[in-house]
């Protein structure tokens, strides 16, 4: 194959970073759930690349755990957004203070 | 130039510029659409490695079922007024999150791929097929974690049967 490695795994660190952001600027919290798709995206792009690089295929079996886990965090995650949304009428993070002291 | 170097530039670039709109993008609508276009690209970066399995799965799991889950919710919740980004934060994050894109790209170049080699060569896979490989892996070593979750799955469900249900409607009732 002619495209290095590397370069998958550089890719895979650059969506990482852009959801870590995402996770950090946005306001709404279904953006922010949408940020962490993106990271759980990158790690499954860096442990494919890892696979084919070491001869491998235990990192394929773990991507798909992660597809069962991403099913399961969208689940509950918009399960909460719609019982916070329920409860207050709102879905702006910085507005969802009943923890703070 | 070949074939899987022209995919691979494409694709990384859909990939990226969508991550771009999932983030950046103001309206939550605009995020979903760019979030399929990603999973899309994903899959294709897949397709392009090798992993016909993932990628399939990839399609199948993220792109329909979770996007669905997500496109359901913002049809209920109205739509969202305030400010879509903060800047106090963005000032903050966007070094650091270069700084992290450094480092990241420094160990997994220089550090992580000295780790030993399976024995799934390129011979053996082409002998047996990447989707013959992972499958009889994960039902082999891997049975015990598929088992788990699939429990995951049935907490996950009971979760948000839980959770997004109505209190008012049992009151009612009586």
């Amino acid at each position: 194959m002619s495209i290095p490695y590397e370069y998958y795994v550089a890719l895979s660190g650059l969506l990482m970073v852009l959801g870590l952001v995402g996770v950090t600027v946005r306001k709404n919290i279904i953006a922010v759930l949408l940020s962490t798709e993106l990271m759980l995206n990158a790690v499954n792009i860096a442990f494919v690349a890892f696979d084919m690089k070491l001869h491998d295929v235990a990192g394929q079996v773990f991507v798909f755990f992660i597809l069962t886990i991403a099913a399961a965090e969208a689940a509950i995650g918009l399960g909460l957004v719609m019982a916070i949304y329920r409860l207050r009428k709102d879905v702006d993070v910085e507005k969802l203070t009943e923890l703070k002291l | 130039m070949d074939l899987h170097a022209i995919a691979f530039w494409s694709f990384s670039a859909l990939a990226v510029i969508s991550a771009f709109g999932v983030v950046f993008a103001k309206n939550i609508v605009y995020n979903i659409l760019s979030l399929i276009a990603a999973l899309i690209a994903v899959s294709g970066l897949f397709f392009n490695l090798g992993a016909e399995l993932l990628g399939a799965l990839q399609i199948l799991i993220y792109a329909v079922a979770i996007v669905v889950f997500y496109v359901l919710v913002i049809s209920t919740v109205p739509e969202y007024k305030g400010q879509s980004v903060d800047p106090k934060y963005m000032l903050i994050s966007i070094p650091t999150g270069f700084a992290i894109f450094l480092e990241l790209s420094y160990v997994s170049i220089y550090g992580a791929w000295a780790s030993s080699t399976g024995i799934f060569t390129p011979e053996v896979m082409q002998d047996v097929g990447n989707i013959k490989a992972v499958s009889s892996m994960l039902f082999t070593k891997y049975l015990f974690p598929f088992e788990v979750a699939s429990l995951i799955l049935l907490v996950a469900m009971i979760g948000a049967i839980l959770l997004g249900r109505k209190e008012q409607v049992m009151e009612e009732n009586q």
